[in-house]
């Protein structure tokens, strides 16, 4: 499994996977494959997610400072 | 008879006699008790205590040497309070007026000289000179441009580097950092302390702007409080206008109150009507940029930041909640697809059993047919030999063979004692 480095090579490659169900490709010997797949980068995703969440918090009042000094 | 005329005896007068006279006749027609108008141009003023002027005919030339002059002077007493009234006009005497002076004629024997003491100034005469001398002021700037000249300076949008042309300490210079300093904007302020009124005032203000501008400041600001006209006069005068014009640097004016409105207003890059409406300014000015450079572009990254973030949530949530259901759609399908394999199993299978059932009923019944049972019963019986062979012909049987006769409702054995063809 490759890694998930790149917001957008990750959010592609879990198009292309929600592609394939849509279309009815995933036989059942890929089904957990994919699912697999689809999982570790939904949470890769989430997590990264997370962490810039939790950066922005910290960074937003700051800004808000700035907008908000009279 | 002739007679003799007795000639007149002019009396020889001694010089300190003939200046009594001569007073007495002139104070009998330009004395105290005989005042007279007299307009004319300052040639020279000298002030210590009492005032001298020289007054010339009006457009006289300096070089005319035969020019006549009257010598002028006020006794300090009497130009205090003339003084104080032409300050509060604005109206410094100085060549080159034109003034009517009231006064009378007095001599001055020890010198031999004629003077004039002053007794009024005629004010009106003076500020219409004034109001005309400072409308052809104005004019001539306007003819040589200088009016738009420091406008067209183009002002910092951060003018932070403020350049000052104050004195410290008057109520204008405090109104004026006070809004400065309590903007709550970093302002870094270069004081050049000079007098904001007076004669002296014009050459040091003219001397702070071009060393303001020698510096390097965002922008000038000449900031004078309230006052008289006497006391603003100096910010009319053309040396201040042309160092403001020609400044390279934006000059800004908070001078006197609503409504004054001098020459250094008029050639500023901008005007404010007060020194504190002029630290308003500079301050909205600071705060418009800060506004649009700062405030608005750290408001939408803001926005544009949580708009990111919930899209992306939005995204993966969604892809989530995708993810289940397909995989939840790909196997109840599958289940589906098994399920319906099983039932058309199921369903072939019975039809195979059906048919098999049916196949084997048709056999059933014609095995039955054929059952030996229901040939026995009617009457038929079956012979086989010692090995259990059913005996068909003779040639199943040898003489002496015992054979077993089945019937329909038991068997015997039998001796083979004769055989017969059926033909023979």
């Amino acid at each position: 499994m490759s890694n998930i480095n790149d917001w957008k090579q990750a959010t592609d490659e879990l198009d292309d996977i929600v592609a394939s169900f849509d279309e009815g490709e995933v036989s059942v010997d890929d089904l957990f494959v994919k699912l697999e797949r689809a999982t570790a980068i939904i949470e890769s995703l989430e997590a990264r997610l997370d962490a810039t969440k939790a950066k922005v918090e910290e960074l937003a009042p700051r800004l808000a400072k700035v907008v908000d000094v009279e | 008879m002739e007679s003799e005329i007795e000639p007149v005896i002019e009396p020889v007068l001694e010089v300190g006699e003939f200046y009594q006279l001569l007073t007495a006749r002139l104070e009998s027609a330009f004395g105290r008790r005989h005042p007279h108008w007299v307009r004319g141009e300052i040639a020279k003023v000298y002030e210590k205590g009492h005032v001298y002027i020289d007054l010339v005919d009006t457009g006289s030339a300096s070089t005319d040497t035969k020019r006549p002059v009257l010598n002028t002077h006020c006794w300090a007493t009497q130009w205090a309070p003339i003084r104080r009234n032409l300050a509060e006009d604005g109206v410094t005497l100085k060549p080159g007026l034109i003034v009517s002076f009231y006064g009378y004629v007095d001599l001055y024997a020890p010198q031999g000289k004629i003077g004039f003491t002053i007794t009024q100034v005629d004010v009106q005469s003076l500020l219409g000179d004034v109001a005309r001398r400072r409308l052809e002021l104005i004019a001539r700037l306007q003819g040589e441009g200088l009016l738009e000249l420091n406008k067209r300076v183009i002002l910092s949008p951060v003018p932070l580097r403020v350049g000052l042309v104050a004195s410290p300490g008057t109520e204008g210079y405090s109104d004026f950092t006070g809004q400065l300093l309590n903007s709550g904007y970093g302002f870094d302020i270069i004081l050049q302390k000079t007098a904001v009124q007076g004669e002296s005032a014009p050459p040091q203000i003219v001397r702070a702007i071009e060393s303001l501008d020698a510096h390097g400041v965002d922008l000038i600001c000449l900031v004078r409080g309230g006052g008289s006209k006497g006391d603003l006069a100096c910010f009319d005068d053309e040396r201040v206008a042309r160092a403001i014009a020609h400044c390279s640097t934006p000059v800004f004016t908070g001078i006197g109150h609503t409504g004054d409105e001098s020459i250094a207003d008029l050639v500023a890059h901008t005007r404010a009507i007060t020194p504190t409406r002029l630290g308003e300014e500079i301050a909205a000015i600071v705060e418009t940029w800060h506004q649009r450079q700062v405030k608005i572009p750290a408001q939408r990254i803001l926005d544009a930041t949580q708009e990111i973030l919930d899209e992306a949530t939005e995204y993966v949530a969604e892809r989530r909640r995708t993810m289940i259901f397909a995989v939840r759609d790909r196997l109840r399908a599958e289940r589906r697809h098994l399920s319906s394999i099983r039932t058309s199993l199921i369903t072939h299978s019975r039809h195979v059993i059906t048919v098999a059932e049916q196949l084997l009923g048709a056999k059933r019944q014609l095995l039955a047919a054929y059952d030996p049972k229901r040939r026995l019963a009617q009457g038929w019986s079956i012979v086989t030999n010692n090995r259990g062979e059913v005996v068909k012909t003779l040639a199943d049987v040898e003489i002496g063979d015992v054979v077993h006769v089945s019937l329909s409702d038991g068997a015997f054995d039998s001796s083979v004692t004769e055989k017969n063809g059926a033909a023979s």
